[in-house]
């Protein structure tokens, strides 16, 4: 799974998602891409089980690039622990995905395959996507 | 030069933010046109026109007759902003241009013989680098397209700038380097999925990593 090779500080702020994306927002790579349309974290373990739904759909052909990284460190409370006594301690990666933020592009394959890929792998996130694919078709 | 389509737009009076979001409440899409040394014109005009065009391959490259309230602009689309999230136009730029305007604009990349590229029959994957290759010349002789001939390319292979024949009068804008436009790339390897590895949180911080180095160099 994606995670930082090394960190600045061991914890960070939860924050909140304001906003639209400010870039990321055109396809850089391939000729399709799922675009989010709806603010959220995505953790790496989410990002992973999309990449394998993609992968999987797609037999061996294409080619896949992941354009979100995993960068905040989530901390979390042991159970059954009473309030107070500090921050928990990092439990997951995630990625601070704002609306408009392109998390996968795809080359390679038909487009009726992009969209079945895309789909399953929208399944397994936690934002709402939309199915982009290059302007000049024709 | 009279076979460019006319886009129809009519003129707008205020510039500024306010004004472009008022025109956008009208489901328009606010525009100016500008360039040589006559004044700029703002104008607003529908979507749906614009998005007609845009479809097409070289939307960049091609130029139009704005008509705007009965006067004609010969134009050269400059810059079409989107809505991030609803991939929507909210602004369209157009340069105006002669016969003998220097313009840079990117021409569409076609490529042609992949069945004959002995990399893409073997199950590779056309890595397309540049889907534009901006170029520098006079708007009256703006290619409609740069083809590239992928016959006899094998996996590893690339298409570089200087494979391509331009014609005359049209150069690369990029001039110091040999620049790829696309290669034959090893599909994606559905790798043996191991089980579930867990998250790794041992990762050290800056300053962690820096001490452990120092410490390593002393010994």
């Amino acid at each position: 799974m994606l995670s930082p090779k090394r960190t600045r500080y061991r914890k960070q702020h939860k924050g909140r998602i304001h906003g639209n994306a400010k870039g990321g927002t055109k396809l850089n790579f391939g000729a399709y891409g799922l675009k989010a349309t709806t603010p959220d974290r995505v953790t790496s373990r989410q990002i992973e089980a999309a990449r394998r739904a993609i992968t999987r759909h797609m037999k061996r052909v294409g080619k896949l690039w992941i354009c979100i990284f995993p960068d905040v460190p989530v901390s979390q409370k042991p159970a059954e622990v009473r309030q107070g006594k500090g921050k928990g301690s990092p439990e997951y990666w995630a990625a601070r995905v704002h609306p408009g933020r392109i998390m996968f592009e795809l080359d390679g394959v038909p487009e009726d395959v992009a969209r079945r890929a895309f789909d399953l792998a929208s399944a397994k996130l936690p934002v709402q996507t939309r199915f982009i694919k290059r302007l000049e078709e024709e | 030069m009279s076979d460019f389509a006319v886009l129809e737009a009519t003129a707008r009076d205020r510039a500024g933010k306010g004004a472009a979001r008022a025109v956008r409440k009208q489901g328009l899409v606010p525009g100016v046109i500008y360039g040589s040394s006559d004044a700029s014109v703002l104008l607003k005009m529908d979507p749906r026109i614009l998005s007609t065009h845009m479809r097409k391959a070289g939307f960049f490259a091609t130029q139009f007759h704005v008509d705007v309230e009965g006067s004609k602009h010969r134009v050269l689309p400059k810059e079409v902003q989107f809505h991030p999230v609803t991939d929507d136009p909210i602004h369209v730029d157009f340069l105006r241009v002669t016969d003998r305007t220097r313009v840079t604009v990117e021409i569409p990349v076609r490529f042609e013989n992949q069945e004959d590229a002995p990399g893409l029959t073997v199950g590779g994957v056309l890595n397309v680098v540049r889907y534009a290759v901006e170029v520098v010349t006079a708007a009256g002789d703006i290619p409609d397209e740069v083809v590239i001939d992928l016959s006899g390319l094998e996996i590893g292979d690339s298409v570089r700038i200087s494979n391509v024949t331009l014609p005359e009068g049209v150069k690369p804008s990029i001039t110091d380097r040999d620049f790829v436009i696309a290669s034959i790339g090893a599909p994606t390897q559905i790798v043996q999925e191991e089980a579930a590895e867990e998250d790794d949180m041992d990762v050290p911080t800056i300053a962690e990593d820096d001490a452990a180095k120092e410490e390593g160099g002393e010994e």
